[in-house]
């Protein structure tokens, strides 16, 4: 099967993701994009299936007195699409530094 | 699972959010405006961003959202319209703009240019018909087999809807026609007038080729383009097995068997409607238990 092309900014938000920035304001500051980038192309991620969405579990948010966030999750085919990618765009993997938890 | 209050929010967001969200589709609507109320309690709440003023920020933001809300209604769109038979009359109208506006562009006007064709209209209202037959004639002569419920039942949405591709293919075909030969007519008005004629023809026959074959492959109750094309049986036995192709209506209507080459005992493609298919895999069953 063929390896899914992204654009460079959809791989690097991909990529983003997939090294623990899971959450649209932490994927902007990371990749300095702006917010009209990063939101709109988490959407297509999410339709073409390469990351799932799902919501912060609600006590964990109360317990820290802030909003529960909507996290990302980078799937199997999205893997698969950013080491291709990383391919592609060799510069790729020094953008975007590993997350520290 | 219980949902925490909403975010305390500047009046400037609460208003922003409530006036944008009537972008968004009704059914993610309620979503998007708590992702977004996160996302903007997050960014006023946010120690990282002392690099820039509240105000450009917040000016991205508004970019953001809007541009997401925008997003999800294109594709609420997209998915509405894809494939259907409003967005390929649609289509088609649209193109018949865009040429006529390319027609009228170098002759200053619709009145010139419809007094230079008046006397060439009864050239194509003899051609037409001819074109149409050529087409016919030259199509696939393979037909489609329907029960003889759905004949009734959805025959006159089915003809109304290639009426009307027809029409527009060919009133597609004569301004093109037009827009080819328009830098030819100052210098060369006959051959002008011979070449119109002769694209008119051209772009017609494509236009109407085309035209059947989108009208065999859309779903015969609801008009949508057939999806998933899958290859069935195994060409090697063409003359013992059934082999082709079918497609599935994305709304569950039916499928279209398209066999591979016509047999005597199979010569044209097939139309099942789903209760016809659903009565096809208790049969199989019954066989296969049998």
């Amino acid at each position: 099967m063929n390896a899914p092309r992204l654009s460079h900014t959809a791989a690097l938000i991909l990529k983003a993701i997939s090294l623990g920035y899971c959450y649209g304001l932490d994927v902007m500051e990371i990749t300095g994009l702006p917010s009209g980038t990063v939101y709109p192309a988490l959407r297509r991620l999410e339709r073409d299936e390469f990351v799932e969405s799902k919501w912060e579990p609600e006590e964990q948010a109360t317990s820290k007195q802030r909003p529960a966030r909507r996290y990302y999750e980078v799937t199997r085919e999205g893997k698969a699409a950013a080491l291709a990618a990383t391919q592609r765009y060799p510069l790729l993997a020094h953008l975007v530094p590993e997350k520290r938890s | 699972m219980s949902q925490t209050p909403a975010p305390t929010l500047p009046p400037f967001d609460r208003k922003l959010l409530a006036v944008v969200e009537r972008l968004v589709p009704l059914a993610e609507r309620e979503e998007w405006s708590r992702a977004w109320q996160a996302e903007l309690w997050h960014m006023h709440h946010r120690r990282g961003l002392h690099h820039r003023s509240a105000l450009i920020t917040m000016a991205d933001f508004s970019i953001g959202l809007t541009r997401d809300a925008l997003w999800l209604r294109t594709e609420s769109w997209r998915r509405t319209f894809t494939g259907t038979a409003v967005l390929c009359i649609a289509f088609l109208f649209g193109l018949i703009i865009i040429a006529s506006l390319v027609a009228l562009a170098p002759t200053a006007g619709w009145r010139t240019l419809s007094s230079s064709l008046g006397e060439q209209c009864l050239r194509y209202i003899v051609v037409s018909p001819l074109v149409i037959f050529v087409a016919f004639a030259s199509a696939s002569s393979r037909h489609i087999e329907q029960g003889s419920s759905n004949r009734g039942r959805f025959w006159l949405k089915q003809q109304a809807f290639f009426s009307a591709k027809v029409i527009q293919v060919l009133v597609l075909a004569f301004v093109l026609s037009l827009d080819t030969c328009q830098p030819l007519h100052n210098a060369f008005p006959a051959t002008a007038d011979f070449f119109r004629i002769y694209f008119f023809v051209l772009f017609a026959l494509f236009g109407l080729r085309w035209a059947i074959h989108d009208q065999e492959q859309r779903c015969k109750h609801c008009l949508h383009s057939l999806a998933t094309p899958a290859r069935v049986g195994r060409p090697s036995h063409n003359l013992l097995e059934w082999n082709g192709t079918e497609l599935n209506c994305m709304r569950g209507h039916g499928l279209l068997s398209i066999p591979e080459m016509e047999t005597s005992w199979c010569q044209s493609s097939r139309w099942i409607a789903i209760d016809a298919c659903r009565l096809r895999v208790d049969e199989d069953r019954y066989l296969e238990i049998g």
